[in-house]
């Protein structure tokens, strides 16, 4: 009984200690930049970091803790470990926001304390933040949209799966895509369904959208892994290479399908850039040094023509 | 074993069972303290407080459930739907303590509708009807707001999630008042007792007259009422109704039950373990953050603690079983 009981206690305690332990290693650097994420838990947020942790490297005062919660969907979890550093009175906050009037409360907590909070990724309506480093959502998805149009030859069904509903980056996405399909008289849009930006729920709606619309031309999916489920929807029914697939993001497995010719082109981010100028800015803030309103990191196309310099 | 010495060996495991959650946490803290300078400031231990409360509250009605050997995997669900219930009707014009109402209403109906599903339609184990809930409760709150969250909501209404009482978040005051409420129940009045003794033994509970059927729904109308409840302080807390908000937290909420020392056979489980299993999932969460130990590592923590926790259940009822 006493062994068991004590088995719980040696379990939490010693993770403790040893998270503890890794965490206390370089205790001597004094600027503390924290960048929280929506998750760690694909490529895009990867490769953000992985250019984070670089831009940090670069700059011998700075420590830089990189945090997140387990999915995207959970905002609460982002909002306790945004509350938990702000506590620490670190020297900046670079966020990638979960949600938008769920996370302001809490920014606005570090307002008082005086940390300036740099937006990454997802822009907010928060007047008080240093500054915004991302990419042009709607111009991405305008891309996504024109592509489309000179494949489809200007006529035909086309359909959008999407992510999260509400979340900015998805908006403007679609968004983009609208301004340009809407104004193609021999195009019919036939709606935009969500997956949650998923790989199974992407394959599964894609099913749905073929079943319900036999000669459907193109689909734009708004992220990469919706993508890549809508593309095994269409190799299992035999239809690669006859609808038109455009995803966004461009991880190195949807960077491969379009150079193997099983999806048609898409939308390129450039995390690591996006997480490495995040941090530099972070830096500038947090010595008060002045921050750029607004750093477009940029976007590319990518088609099978030139896939091949995006997989390095 | 010499009587002697197995009065002593009970005794111990008497205490140990009691005191043993309280014990873990102090523990933790103490490390913490250590380990943190941040950690052991009023700030940062009302943070932890307040970021376990509606986790506490799931707690709650899910330790009521647990004790009649049951299991309520459906307050997540009811969690979401309720925040959009009450978001939806602040949005309509609906005043503060009305909408309030409705969440806890809505929780407690839906909430009874699991124990009636359960107990008249003979449904073979509570896990059936409550994960049908999840996912009626989870595609209706996504239903009704199409998906997108519903923001901006009146202070009066954020009071609850978001303002302090004499320099306590209310999220913190809700949580004790309720706590306080739910031993009261559990310990003296007859319905709460009533669970024990139906999570013992039910054929027992029966032929001693207790209307079984009547417990068990009021059982899980108290759950999907903490839901309810946790509801109006998440909603509150984030200013949003988020039909997406506690997915997975049915899980947490076992878990805090669990490490609490309740027991999954029935008939073992109190107020006090279920608070503080709650607040070690907080704290190791809190202080996981502050040393800046990412989350992926804080779910094999937690995992890790809850696997053991269930152990010493297990190992404690053979031991039960062996002794005569």
């Amino acid at each position: 009984m006493l062994s068991s009981r004590s088995v719980v206690l040696a379990v939490s305690l010693l993770s403790v200690i040893l998270a503890a332990g890794c965490s206390r290693a370089n205790r001597t650097k004094k600027l503390d930049i924290v960048l929280v994420t929506k998750a760690l838990d694909s490529e895009f947020w990867q490769r953000l970091k992985s250019g984070a942790e670089q831009a940090a490297r670069e700059d011998p005062e700075v420590r830089l803790a990189v945090l997140a919660p387990e999915r995207e969907i959970n905002i609460d979890q982002q909002v306790a470990i945004l509350e938990d550093q702000i506590l620490k009175r670190v020297a900046a906050l670079a966020v990638a926001p979960a949600g938008v009037a769920e996370i302001i409360p809490v920014l606005e907590k570090a307002r008082a304390a005086r940390i300036p909070v740099l937006i990454v990724d997802t822009d907010i309506p928060w007047p008080h933040r240093a500054g915004f480093v991302g990419i042009d959502n709607r111009l991405g998805g305008r891309m996504a949209a024109e592509f489309i149009l000179r494949a489809i030859g200007g006529r035909g069904k086309v359909a959008v799966i999407r992510g999260v509903l509400g979340v900015a980056t998805q908006e403007d996405r679609l968004a983009g895509f609208l301004d340009v399909v809407s104004k193609a008289p021999g195009v019919r849009f036939v709606g935009a369904q969500p997956a949650n930006s998923e790989r199974p729920l992407g394959m599964t709606v894609m099913e749905n959208l073929l079943t319900r619309h036999p000669d459907l031309r193109a689909v734009f999916a708004t992220n990469d892994q919706m993508a890549l489920g809508a593309m095994e929807a269409i190799a299992a029914r035999n239809l690669t290479g006859r609808i038109v697939l455009v995803g966004f993001d461009a991880g190195r497995e949807a960077v491969r399908a379009v150079m193997e010719g099983r999806m048609d082109a898409v939308v390129a981010q450039f995390p690591e850039r996006i997480g490495r100028r995040a941090v530099q800015e972070a830096i500038k803030a947090a010595r008060g040094l002045p921050v750029e309103r607004f750093v477009d990191i940029g976007t590319g196309l990518v088609t099978r023509e030139n896939a091949h310099e995006f997989l390095r | 074993m010499n009587s002697e010495a197995s009065w002593l060996a009970r005794t111990l495991s008497g205490v140990l069972r009691r005191f043993g959650p309280l014990l873990a946490l102090l523990l933790m803290c103490a490390a913490l303290a250590l380990l943190s300078e941040h950690f052991l400031t009023v700030d940062n231990l009302l943070n932890v407080f307040r970021q376990s409360a509606v986790n506490a509250l799931l707690a709650l009605g899910q330790l009521t459930v647990i004790i009649t050997a049951g299991i309520d995997l459906s307050v997540g669900s009811l969690l979401g739907l309720c925040c959009v219930l009450a978001a939806m009707a602040l949005k309509a014009g609906v005043p503060s303590a009305a909408a309030i109402l409705i969440a806890l209403g809505a929780g407690a109906a839906l909430g009874a509708l699991n124990g009636i599903l359960f107990t008249k339609l003979r449904l073979p184990h509570p896990f059936i009807p409550t994960l049908g809930m999840m996912n009626v409760a989870r595609g209706l709150a996504l239903v009704l707001t199409g998906g997108f969250p519903i923001s901006e909501l009146p202070s009066s209404f954020r009071y609850w999630g978001a303002g302090t009482l004499a320099g306590v978040p209310m999220p913190v005051v809700v949580v004790l008042v309720f706590c306080l409420l739910f031993h009261l129940f559990l310990t003296r009045t007859t319905p709460g007792r009533d669970l024990y003794a139906i999570g013992g033994n039910r054929q027992a509970a029966l032929l001693c007259g207790v209307p079984v059927d009547r417990r068990l729904i009021l059982a899980y109308a108290l759950s999907g009422l903490m839901a309810g409840a946790g509801a109006v302080i998440l909603a509150g807390r984030m200013n949003s109704g988020f039909p997406l908000a506690g997915v997975g937290a049915e899980l947490d909420s076992i878990a805090a039950v669990i490490i609490g020392g309740a027991s999954f056979f029935g008939g073992v489980g109190t107020v006090l373990g279920t608070l503080v299993g709650a607040l070690i999932m907080g704290v190791l969460r809190n202080g996981l953050n502050l040393l800046d130990v990412s989350a992926y590592w804080q779910t094999v923590v937690i995992g890790a603690v809850i696997v053991a926790a269930v152990w010493v259940d297990v190992v404690r009822q053979r031991a039960a079983q062996r002794s005569p």
